[in-house]
């Protein structure tokens, strides 16, 4: 039973153990992923991916020790030696293209039409704008003409005006000043004749008003002495 | 040798070997690729061939494009390996550290056996087989 089941085993092992499994990547397909698909079909060779994570080490390999390889010292600083150098030249290399290539593209005639076609379409759009900029001034001298002639006519009005109000003011300062010269002022010459006359005519603010419009001089004055007739009215000064 | 330099960002793309032709018979193209894509996948530029096998006359022979390859070296692709021994081989770049350690090696071991005999042709005939 164990023989058969070794020969089996044997047999199978031209084809893979692991039926359970796809192992081998093919272009397209994610191995081990649920997406197994390829969109694109393509009939190229499989090729080894790894080995399935949780499958067992195989039989012949659980003992075995991979010899290590030791290089002698100078070997070693040797390697690196040639390593570093070639390192060195290749950023360096890499850098040189990079360089030259910026230069190409700078002096390349695609970059040269490229320069030429950009100016002639710079110098297109400078004449437009001038072109523009001619027409807008027109526009705006126009503009500005009508404007400097309503403001004009504005400020002459406004002036007339101005030179109206002023004639008026002054009128009516002469009228103001006339009227207050007349006012009886008490000057220095007048004051002891003032004083005299205010001492001789007392004035007595004491009165009461009727709704009728008679006036009752006097604070102790009673009514019902005066008679109809001579009954003072109030008359608008 | 794929390296970034640290003033270039990786552009992801690669310039290695595809192989092509039939069983026991490998032929590879010097391809310029996306890293991602799959050996046989899409491919950018052809930049070269190389035939591993020696001709009648004992050549390997080998094509490359030189003003592609400088042109992508530029850009920031990476190169593999082989593709970086062969360009330091034809000159366009310096000698590969691993040309000089495989000789050296070559020359140390001993030399194995072989089925199919050499082929004398214009090429000296190599005096250690192992290749």
């Amino acid at each position: 039973m164990a023989d058969d089941v070794t020969k089996k085993q044997k047999k199978l092992a031209g084809n893979t153990l692991f039926t359970h499994f796809i192992m081998f990547g093919s272009s397209g397909s994610r191995v081990l992923n649920v997406i197994n698909i390829s969109y694109l079909q393509s009939r190229s060779k499989r090729v080894w991916v790894r080995k399935p994570l949780g499958s067992p080490m195989a039989k012949s390999k659980i003992f075995r020790i991979t010899p290590k390889p030791a290089l002698p010292e100078d070997e070693k600083a040797e390697i690196k030696r040639l390593f570093d150098n070639y390192k060195n030249s290749m950023k360096s290399i890499r850098q040189y293209f990079f360089e030259q290539s910026l230069k190409q593209a700078e002096s390349g005639e695609v970059a040269q039409t490229k320069h030429r076609l950009e100016d002639q379409e710079h110098e297109q759009l400078v004449e437009e704008n001038r072109l523009e900029n001619e027409k807008t001034a027109m526009l705006r001298e126009e503009k500005l003409k009508i404007q400097a002639e309503k403001t004009q006519q504005n400020v002459l009005a406004s002036l007339i005006k101005k030179e109206g109000e002023a004639k008026l003011h002054e009128i009516q300062i002469e009228a103001f000043l006339t009227k207050q010269m007349c006012t009886p002022f008490i000057q220095a010459e007048n004051i002891e004749k003032a004083i005299e006359d205010a001492l001789a005519n007392p004035v007595n603010f004491n009165f009461a008003l009727d709704l009728d419009g008679y006036i009752y001089r006097g604070k102790d004055t009673s009514i019902d002495t005066i008679p109809e007739e001579k009954r003072e009215r109030l008359s608008r000064n | 040798m794929a390296s970034a330099l640290p003033t270039f960002t990786k552009i992801g793309k690669v310039i290695r070997l595809n192989r092509h032709g039939c069983t026991n018979r490998p032929f590879y193209h010097i391809v310029v690729q996306k890293t991602k894509d799959n050996q046989d996948g899409p491919v950018i530029e052809q930049v070269g061939s190389f035939d591993a096998m020696p001709n009648s006359k004992n050549e390997k022979l080998v094509a490359l494009n030189f003003e592609r390859i400088q042109y992508w070296l530029a850009q920031g692709a990476g190169l593999s390996d082989p593709v970086a021994q062969l360009l330091g081989l034809s000159g366009f770049l310096p000698n590969h550290p691993r040309t000089l350690i495989q000789a050296w090696k070559n020359r140390r071991e001993p030399p194995r056996e072989r089925k199919i005999e050499a082929i004398k042709g214009i090429a000296p005939p190599l005096d250690n087989p192992k290749l």
